[in-house]
């Protein structure tokens, strides 16, 4: 299931600006070998202009070969990459005028921040006046104004990553690449730093296809997500919109937690469905049954309740405690349900409350809704 | 025994071992320098006496500088040769990431292993069909083979010390194949090729086989001439051309240590400043 939505950016966390100057994006067939080796399987998609777009999913599931043949670092076997509508496939990366942002930042190290900055401006060939000027404007839109003399070696690595941003984007481009720009950054500088690239991206304008390993990272910055695995987009989305409805299973255990068990039986009823997961479980739904091919149950955790008192709801599992972690603002229990069924459950931490003790029997409920039906991955 | 006192006994055992080792290294080498010195025509350890007469003939004996310059026409075209094949190679095998790029530098290094005597045997016939025994440019060309895999050593150890994404960065910047090369390669890997030539000319400076085959009597070069002299006649004068041309060895020596210190001090410079 890779369609995409009608509605692209329906409850997205970033409204899409109409006004963009950025650039679109079609890929159209456009797929990669390495020898017997299929890095990227035949992929359409379709990148508006001002757009936050992140590729995700594991290593080798194709997201850097689809950033490098925009770049034109390793030309497609087959298909076309259109950038507002010109086919750059055949076009030298030196003159496709799209700027991009690397891992190790790239930064040249024999020059000073102000020479990487205006490397791009020389080979363009611009006035040296021309270049000082827009030099001094982009390290102030980093705000490193008083850095341009230093080398790369004598700043931080958050400085290094702003200075590598000033010089992919010093010459205007309308697609701007990232690969995993913040992975070598520590966790509370990277934060920071999704919204500096947000803010960025904003005053620029540009287009921007972002790759990352990181779910929480992409779902922050983007408007939306294509979510690879093994060569292919699985699917496309506003990031809520494959949080609440995934719709396979490697996405769905992709993005954030989830209970996710195969379906042994499936059943029509007046609201929906019921499905049977092994051990005599049997869990409501409110999709109607898909028909043919195998599917499973996937319940986040966080729709979980630990029953209080007679509380009950469309679905109400009993099992025993095997383990609760407490972590900052939330607790997490692990509930045996059957023989071969474990459920995690999550509750936001309320103080004052007294946690059910380990081992201990508790019911399980959650919606109908919250029972989300997605496609079972080919194995 | 206490351990503290063993360890210590240890280690002076080591460090006395090593400071022979090194004196075996350097010393046969040296044994050359008070023999210029000597105050005796014959060549002879310890000299009975002093004198620095043999300098005074080395000066007057127009043949040692004629081959001097000799070597320089000879070491300056082959290190520069040298310097643009290996950094070629270098840069087709560690950037081009050839498929069979191991095979190929296995064989650009090849003639630094391979028998020196085999390869100007070979050269020989080949440089003698094409008229060029006895002409500097034989020479140039048989040194140039033997110093290439100098510099490629040297240049693609700057390489791999490098990330390859600074080229394609440069490229999506807007820099062509040259400019990438000119702005970016080139100033990483500058000190790899000065290091590898100054090496590349040191060893064509001091080289002796191929220099035999391809060089005649107006092209000889000093390690040439100073094995001529030597079967001729065993006097100091030898002892202080040899001198000399230990020398020159040694300030190329120095030079290349005082160009990796001077690169190693600017990188803590930066550390330093950074922290």
């Amino acid at each position: 299931m890779s369609a995409e939505s009608t509605a692209p950016f329906a409850g997205a966390n970033r409204v899409l600006d109409e006004d963009a100057r950025g650039a679109r994006v079609e890929y159209q067939g456009v797929a990669k070998n390495y020898g017997e080796v299929q890095a990227l399987r035949p992929t359409d998609l379709t990148v508006e202009p001002g757009e936050f777009f992140s590729l995700i999913g594991p290593s080798g599931s194709g997201k850097t070969t689809l950033l490098g043949a925009t770049a034109g670092f390793n030309p497609p076997s087959k298909g076309h990459i259109l950038v507002d509508g010109d086919d750059i496939v055949g076009v030298p990366p030196f003159r496709r005028n799209i700027g991009m942002v690397f891992q190790n930042y790239s930064l040249f190290p024999h020059m000073t921040v102000a020479q990487n900055i205006g490397f791009p401006l020389r080979m363009r060939k611009l006035s040296r006046a021309e270049i000082g000027e827009r030099i001094t404007r982009m390290l102030g839109m980093v705000r490193l104004d008083k850095m341009g003399e230093r080398r790369p070696s004598e700043l931080s690595g958050g400085q290094q990553q702003r200075v590598a941003l000033a010089r992919a984007a010093v010459y205007d481009p309308r697609l701007l690449l990232m690969d995993e720009p913040l992975s070598a950054l520590d966790k509370n500088l990277r934060e920071e730093m999704q919204d500096e690239i947000k803010e960025f991206q904003d005053a620029l304008g540009a287009t921007v296809v972002y790759v990352t390993h990181d779910q929480g990272e992409a779902a922050s910055m983007s408007h939306r997500i294509a979510i690879m695995n093994q060569g292919r987009i699985e699917q496309i989305g506003t990031p809520r919109e494959l949080y609440e409805r995934p719709g396979t299973r490697f996405v769905a255990g992709f993005l954030g937690e989830a209970n996710i068990f195969k379906v042994t039986a499936r059943e029509a009823t007046a609201g929906g469905c019921r499905v049977e997961v092994g051990d005599g479980q049997q869990f409501a739904s409110d999709a109607s049954p898909p028909d043919g091919q195998t599917i499973c149950a996937c319940i986040r955790p966080e729709t979980i309740r630990i029953a209080r008192g007679d509380e009950t709801g469309d679905n109400v599992a009993t099992g025993r405690i095997e383990d609760i972690t407490y972590t900052a603002g939330s607790v997490r229990y692990r509930v045996r349900i059957g023989l071969n069924l474990v459920m995690t459950a999550r509750e936001p931490s309320e103080r004052g409350y007294t946690l059910p003790a380990l081992g201990s029997d508790v019911t399980l409920v959650w919606r109908a809704e919250d029972t989300l039906l997605v496609d079972d991955d080919p194995s | 025994m206490t351990w503290a006192l063993y360890s210590r006994l240890f280690r002076i055992v080591l460090l006395s071992v090593a400071f022979l080792a090194l004196l075996y290294l350097v010393l046969p080498t040296f044994v050359i320098v008070p023999l210029s010195f000597s105050s005796t025509t014959y060549l002879s350890f310890p000299p009975p006496g002093w004198s620095v007469q043999w300098y005074l003939k080395l000066w007057q004996t127009g043949t040692y500088f004629t081959a001097f310059f000799n070597s320089l026409k000879v070491g300056i075209p082959a290190a520069l040769l040298a310097v643009i094949f290996g950094t070629l190679a270098s840069l087709a095998i560690v950037r081009g990431k050839l498929r069979v790029g191991h095979a190929v530098s296995a064989l650009v290094i090849a003639p630094l292993m391979l028998p020196q005597i085999i390869l100007a045997i070979g050269l020989f016939p080949v440089l003698s069909s094409f008229g060029l025994i006895g002409t500097y440019a034989a020479v140039v060309l048989g040194h140039a083979v033997v110093c290439t895999p100098l510099v490629f050593i040297t240049v693609s150890a700057a390489l791999r010390s490098y990330d390859s994404t600074f080229e394609l960065a440069a490229m999506t910047l807007g820099a062509n194949w040259w400019n990438s090369f000119w702005h970016v390669t080139f100033p990483m890997i500058r000190l790899g090729m000065i290091v590898g030539g100054i090496f590349a000319f040191a060893f064509s400076f001091d080289e002796i086989i191929i220099a035999l085959f391809l060089t005649d009597a107006e092209t000889f070069t000093l390690p040439k001439q100073l094995y001529d002299e030597l079967r001729y006649q065993m006097e100091p004068t030898i002892a202080a051309a040899s001198t000399f041309v230990l020398t020159i060895s040694f300030l190329l020596l120095a030079s290349v240590g005082i160009i990796h210190r001077w690169s190693d001090r600017k990188v803590a410079a930066g550390r330093a400043a950074r922290s």
